[in-house]
């Protein structure tokens, strides 16, 4: 396992035996983030939590468009609109609430130092007139720490690490394809040694083959220098390549969570199943499913559980009763009355107990 | 199964027109070679080539994916079989009509019996049309008599789902869902009967949990009415679902073609071997290992390479026979083509 590079002992918590253990690298607690758009509230996360126990550890954030998994970005990154009406929760960064943090001290301790980022299409956003190395460089030469000599073999160990050659300094990013331009981003983005990196995305706009190839580099970085990720994407596939931990997000919430090999083989949400379900795949025996219904309004989400209405598992309290995130016991949850015994009765874990998604050759 | 395989050394014009199934092509494309010509700096110009020498038959009812990163051509290839580009060179054949070099006034005909369903249900559709009119435009274009019109109008609309008819033909597209706009793309082109759909990365701006919606009803209607496919996409996987053959595009060619079982379980392109390793499918072991990939990107622009396309990223490619000799299709089993000199190999080692 990778070595920590700051004394996390200085940020634990005291166990109540007197013991203490290191805090988790990032937990985000009853996170809430509410815009307001045409006089209405876009409840786009709307209570979501999930940990990264440890450094090197990746959690993916798998959803459809307007499931909320970008404002959850934008949240952790405090990248925030004007049109915020409610900001609140926990995100705790070893430890410490980031959260509570002022703006200013937030711009000079977390942002872009602790927890960066890749946006969704930065890699066709890069400066034109500006050579890769002076793109990469600009934060350095502002922070103005380090010497030029300094920066230089920083952009060249940056360049290096992400698999291009030193000399893609002195190019200009048209000179780049699509795959080499996805890796200068990402050197943006691991330039002050963050500890987190969102990547939202970052294969949307790449080819297959080309896909793999960042994929790869993605685990090399997630292994050495132990970088942990938040990986937002559409596709719970792609998730799976890279993901200690999958969340499912749903109009707003984590409809489930939890560690990779829970949810992909045995989904406790009826939504993450009939996802699952829904992907057409290489070697399957039998064809997909659709899923039914479309998805919901986020000015307008439906009472009671957000997907009862497409939901063919639905019983009798799914549409008026909000589920909690139910613990599943593996520190994920599952967002579904289907989890609970007290309220499921003789339906507890009924449809849900049979594998679904990946067929283990 | 490779004591089934067996090589041949047909030309590759002659195997190409082998895999048509026993009853006429409805398409029939041969040899086809397309060039574009772009603007390079302020007063020069360049010719990139986007097709060559591809040949391709889809039968009647039948469904061939043309499956391929961006720049392979096969969406300039479906173009090409609408005749909405006009090869440079080669022969497009529909119905036994041919209308390589047919000025575009004679081929009013064509335009009712062959339809397009674009990728982005947002752009496609006119915003400031009603669904009911976005439908109905091009029976005004055909002179449909106005009564006939509508009952063609709503059948269109119930044989895509959207149900009931009337309410939805008010709606605006902002209205709706891009799964829901993409059913209005497929109705617009059902509206006039068609024989011959090219669907042009139908699903992939629309959310993972309609695309098998849309892919379903695709297949039904092929399926009801007959209609001939070709499902242009990126997505191997999709194909398997949704069509009988599958031809793999790099760079301007077809690198390998056959059915969907055959190249999908028994892929011998080191191309399309590369494509089917590249998919991540969901499963939690997938973290544990590092994919086998094929290094570098496609070429961008410039002339065809003079040997084999895939030369410059090939892990099996033999210097000084791939750079200078192009691989030419050829029958591996009955249906199944590769251009590729290791094919011989490839095949023993299945």
């Amino acid at each position: 396992m990778p070595v920590a590079k700051r004394d996390s002992a200085a940020r634990s918590v005291l166990y109540s035996d007197g013991m203490t253990a290191p805090a988790p690298l990032l937990a985000v607690e009853d996170l809430h983030l509410h815009y307001v758009s045409g006089g209405r509230v876009v409840r786009a996360v709307d209570g979501v939590s999930f940990t990264i126990e440890r450094r090197g550890e990746a959690v993916g954030i798998v959803g459809e468009s307007g499931s909320g998994k970008t404002s959850l970005a934008v949240a952790l990154m405090r990248l925030l609109p004007k049109n915020v009406v409610r900001f609140d929760g926990s995100i705790r960064l070893e430890g410490q609430d980031i959260r509570a943090l002022s703006e200013d001290e937030f711009r000079r301790e977390i942002r872009w130092r602790r927890i960066a980022m890749v946006f969704q299409g930065a890699m066709n956003v890069l400066n034109p007139v500006l050579k890769i190395g002076d793109q990469i460089a600009e934060p350095l030469q502002l922070d103005g720490r380090l010497s030029k000599q300094a920066i230089r073999s920083r952009v060249n160990e940056l360049l290096v690490r992400v698999g291009l050659s030193p000399e893609f300094a002195t190019r200009y990013p048209h000179e780049l394809s699509g795959g080499q331009k996805q890796r200068v981003v990402l050197a943006m983005a691991l330039v002050l040694d963050p500890d987190v990196l969102i990547l939202d995305e970052p294969t949307s706009a790449l080819d297959v083959s080309v896909q793999a190839q960042i994929m790869n580099l993605l685990k090399d970085l997630k292994q050495d220098p132990g970088i942990s990720m938040i990986f937002i994407t559409h596709d719970i596939g792609l998730a799976s390549d890279l993901c200690d931990h999958i969340a499912v997000a749903y109009a707003g919430w984590h409809a489930e969570y939890g560690p990779a090999e829970r949810v992909l083989l045995e989904p406790r949400h009826p939504y993450a199943r009939l996802l699952l379900a829904s992907l057409p795949r290489l070697r399957a025996t039998t064809p997909p499913q659709p899923m039914p219904g479309e998805p919901p309004d986020l000015t307008n989400p439906p009472a009671g559980c957000r997907f009862h209405p497409r939901c063919p598992y639905r019983f009798a309290p799914c549409d008026t009763d909000v589920p909690p995130p139910i613990p599943i016991g593996d520190g994920g949850h599952a967002r579904c009355w289907l989890n609970d015994p007290g309220v499921a009765g003789d339906l507890y874990l009924a449809h849900l107990k049979e594998p679904a998604g990946v067929s283990h050759d | 199964m490779t004591d089934s395989v067996r090589a041949t050394h047909a030309p590759a014009q002659e195997t190409a027109a082998a895999t048509a199934t026993a009853t006429a092509p409805l398409i029939s494309l041969e040899g086809i070679e397309v060039v574009y010509q772009i603007r390079k700096g302020f007063f020069r110009t360049g010719q990139v080539h986007a097709l060559n020498d591809v040949s391709l038959e889809v039968a009647k009812g039948e469904t061939v994916a043309l499956v391929g990163e961006s720049g392979s051509g096969k969406s300039t290839l479906g173009r090409v079989s609408l005749r909405l580009i006009a090869p440079a060179r080669g022969r497009v054949v529909f119905d036994g009509q041919d209308i390589t070099a047919a000025p575009e006034e004679s081929l009013g005909w064509l335009r009712r019996r062959a339809q397009i369903v674009f990728q982005d249900p947002f752009s496609s559709l006119n915003p400031y049309f009603r669904v009911y009119d976005l439908i109905e435009e091009p029976l005004i274009i055909d002179g449909v008599p106005a009564e006939e019109r509508r009952q063609r109008v709503y059948r269109a609309l119930e044989a895509v789902d959207l149900v009931p008819a009337p309410r939805f033909a008010s709606k605006y597209p902002t209205m709706m869902s891009g799964g829901q706009r993409q059913r209005v793309g497929i109705a617009r082109a059902l509206v006039r009967d068609p024989d011959y759909i090219v669907a042009d990365e139908p699903v992939s701006m629309i959310d993972a949990s309609s695309r098998v919606e849309i892919l379903n009803l695709l297949r039904t209607i092929q399926t009801e009415r007959g209609v001939s496919f070709l499902y242009i996409t990126h997505d191997i996987a999709s194909a398997r679902t949704f069509a009988d053959r599958i031809a793999v595009m790099y760079l301007g060619t077809i690198v390998e073609i056959g059915s969907a079982a055959q190249v999908i379980d028994r892929p011998l392109h080191p191309y399309t071997r590369a494509l089917i390793n590249a998919i991540p499918e969901p499963d939690p072991r997938n973290r544990f290992r590092h994919r086998e990939v094929v290094p570098g990107e496609p070429p961008t622009s410039g002339a065809f390479p003079r040997g084999c396309p895939f030369f410059s990223r090939c892990p099996d490619r033999i210097p000084g026979l791939c750079d200078i000799d192009r691989p030419m299709l050829q029958e591996v089993e009955p249906g199944h083509f590769v251009a590729c000199h290791r094919v011989t190999d490839n095949v023993a080692s299945g």
